[in-house]
């Protein structure tokens, strides 16, 4: 019964939201700001339960370790920061949070930059790999725009636009088939879930 | 108003119908299009499936997701899932985001439906939901130790009493990470699971991603790419072909579409382990619209370019 | 020292977290588990910033009797009502909270991304015009890639889906590798820069 009820309120909120298709309406100013509470709403149990209380209140109140009152008043800074006067202590939690960004410089060099250099300059054995390497080359030298685009240089940097283009299609190309599958995936539903016609 | 007006200004309204019915139409009546195989998905398959039949091996899960990715990645999830009860390959799932961790509860439930005999704890650990600022630091704990990094699983209890953890110590021990993510997958794995441990990483991705990722594939930092729809299609077909059937994985076998036909019925599939391959049949139609819709639109400028330049002329 | 001590203290962390990525000692492994678990406790309290900057925007929408205010109670009451029903009936499978989430959640936010799918045949349409050289090479590798991944393209001919995987291996792959590269190499400079305490601008502004 209640999963009877809940296909049918699913899907009167799918056709309110492409209500809008035809123009903006009450309809869809109720689904859109619905959407916005309750996912909002659907956080704050979820981060109660899973978060705060295996990490903040089990360790401290019921293990007895009670070095974590540091961290536990540290966040509680979080609090205030929509407070004027007060605004100031929610940076103390912040930037402990930030801290972690310090390993994240070696390992995305290494990750981003170094393995992906390295790959590049593989030993140039077929046509393919040249490509790759001309394409990359040209692309990094395109994006230097401290040397005037003229010349020889100009024209190199213009293969690299051409490369670029080609990546973009194959981009857009995905993009189109993504959006679809959102579509496809709605009508899925009402089709099948709700309306039963699909077997 | 001449022809290339006309197509200029037709109003949007009129484009949006086309496209429901070329979208609908299809999804009520089964084109039965093929579904061909591409090398980042056949290589994922065979990665994940050497772990078949271990108890010392894991296939770890990030669902990274939330309803708007649903229609590409849900059937990703099931898929996977199901190849993994099929061939008796441990999975571990964790994720970052409350609504992600929602639908990784849903995809369990909906797969084990079929699998009355997998047991959680023991053949699976959902460990839940964790915040999503503790991602880091729990990646990179996994190197060391999976039960102190991540402690207790979604039901709260301590990972070291579980039985699925008695040879689940660390990255050691896992097949492949994979994670099934519509923003920015794998970044975090690639950056510090697999470049500090040396762990096999994979990703599900919208199709949206997916082509920002095959740099990743070149280098060998990623092992396996599910790109979107076609990606869940694919897979869907490879566990369906060779893992509901007990058929060890052949790349050869893999590649050949008659024989893969022979091996199923897509009538008697249960819905929710096809529902990829039913929506490929939509997105083909609706990539030949778009096509089309590009082309007339083109025409019109073309048209309406060399009437503005005759009447310049003249 | 409202904004030095937290400058300071992202500096020594994040200096200190460069040194432990390439120093296996025990010292520098404690000092990972001691951050893990504050970070732990600390990060909890971290919901209140999303909550509470919805609840600004909409009870300011409703004091000043904003056009459409009357949907700032609908937003309100719907975040309360699902908070509550997470609290009073737990968030397991089968509880209000997780019917909410199926039935409300789950299809509000597929079908407001699978709007874009009309929007994007609109665009298509109307907008994706093969104006240069460049536009129209980029409008071919897209229509080689959308028959490509589609069974369709086969049908047409067997080089399609050849020739689409060549697209991505080699001319894609070469282009985001080099986007790749520049963010790799923009996220490095930014990490350093949080670190060094020039980049400043995740304290927040304010007086203070």
């Amino acid at each position: 019964m209640m999963e009877t009820i809940g296909i049918w309120v699913a899907a009167f909120l799918t056709l309110s939201m492409f209500s809008f298709l035809y123009k903006d309406n009450p309809f869809y100013k109720f689904a859109e700001h619905l959407f916005v509470g309750a996912s909002m709403g659907y956080f704050i149990p979820y981060t109660f339960f899973n978060v705060f209380i295996p990490y903040a209140y089990n360790p401290l109140f019921l293990r007895h370790n009670y070095w974590l009152i540091i961290p536990f008043v540290i966040g509680l800074g979080y609090w205030f920061r929509f407070s004027n006067n007060l605004g100031w202590l929610s940076r103390y939690p912040i930037a402990f949070s930030m801290g972690i960004v310090g390993m994240g410089v070696p390992m995305s060099i290494h990750a981003q930059i170094l393995v992906q250099m390295r790959t590049m300059m593989l030993p140039l054995t077929n046509i393919n790999l040249i490509l790759i390497f001309i394409g990359t080359v040209s692309i990094l030298l395109y994006f230097f725009f401290s040397k005037a685009h003229e010349g020889i240089y100009g024209k190199f940097t213009s293969v690299g636009i051409w490369f670029m283009m080609v990546g973009f299609g194959a981009s857009f190309g995905y993009t189109v088939m993504a959006r679809l599958s959102l579509l496809i995936g709605r009508l899925q539903f009402l089709l099948g879930d709700w309306l039963g016609l699909i077997k | 108003m001449n022809f290339s007006d006309y197509i200029q200004k037709i109003d949007r309204r009129y484009i949006f119908i086309i496209l429901a019915i070329a979208v609908i139409l299809p999804l009520l009546f089964p084109l039965g299009l093929p579904t061909f195989t591409t090398p980042p998905v056949l290589s994922l398959y065979k990665h994940i499936d050497e772990a078949a039949g271990t108890d010392d091996r894991a296939v770890f899960m990030d669902f990274a997701q939330s309803p708007s990715t649903l229609p590409e990645l849900y059937p990703m999830d099931l898929a996977i899932l199901r190849h993994c009860f099929l061939r008796d390959i441990k999975v571990l799932t964790i994720s970052y985001y409350p609504q992600g961790a929602a639908i990784m509860q849903m995809a369990i439930s909906e797969v084990k439906e079929d699998f009355p005999d997998v047991k959680q704890d023991v053949d699976y650990c959902n460990f839940g939901f964790r915040n999503f600022a503790l991602r880091v630091p729990i990646t990179l704990g996994m190197g060391d130790n999976i039960a102190e990094a991540v402690e207790t699983n979604a039901a709260g209890r301590r990972l070291e009493n579980l039985p699925i953890m008695e040879k689940l110590k660390n990255y050691d021990n896992i097949q492949v990470c994979m994670e099934i993510s519509g923003a920015a997958p794998g970044i975090i794995y690639i950056n510090y699971a697999r470049a500090r441990y040396g762990v096999d990483v994979a990703i599900g991705v919208t199709a949206v991603s997916a082509a920002d990722n095959y740099p990743y594939l070149q280098t060998g930092q990623l092992v396996g790419l599910l790109g979107g729809l076609k990606g869940a299609a694919e897979y869907e077909e490879l566990v369906e072909t060779f893992a509901n059937n007990d058929i060890p994985y052949s790349e050869k076998k893999a590649q050949n579409l008659s024989w893969r036909n022979q091996q199923y019925e897509l009538s008697k599939v249960p819905y929710k382990f096809k529902q990829a391959r039913i929506g490929m049949d939509a997105q083909a139609v609706a990539h030949v619209l778009i096509i089309i819709f590009i082309i007339i639109g083109n025409i019109g400028y073309f048209i309406e370019k060399r009437q503005d330049k005759n009447k310049y002329v003249k | 020292m409202k904004r030095t001590i937290p400058l300071l203290i992202v500096m020594i962390l994040g200096m200190m977290f460069v040194v432990h990525t390439f120093v296996p000692h025990k010292i520098s492994q404690d000092f990972y588990n001691w951050y893990q678990t504050w970070l732990k406790v600390m990060v909890s309290f971290a919901v209140i910033l999303g909550v509470g900057s919805l609840l600004m925007v909409h009870t300011n929408k409703i004091k000043r009797k904003a056009p459409a205010w009357g949907y700032s109670w609908l937003t309100i009451l719907a975040l309360v009502g699902t908070s509550a029903a997470g609290f009073i009936w737990g968030i397991e499978d089968g509880t209000p909270y997780m019917w909410i989430f199926e039935n409300v959640n789950a299809p509000l936010g597929a079908t407001m991304f699978s709007l874009l799918a009309f929007y994007m045949a609109s665009a298509a349409y109307k907008a994706f015009r093969a104006r240069s050289m460049e536009a129209t090479l980029l409008l071919i590798a897209a229509i080689i890639v959308m028959l490509g991944r589609v069974s369709i393209g086969n049908a047409i001919t067997e080089w399609i889906p050849d020739i689409t995987q060549w697209i991505l291996n080699v001319p894609n792959l070469a282009a985001k590798r080099a986007i790749k590269l520049g963010v790799g190499l923009g996220m490095t400079a930014t990490s350093l820069k949080i670190i060094l305490g020039i980049e400043r601008t995740y304290l927040g502004g304010g007086k203070q």
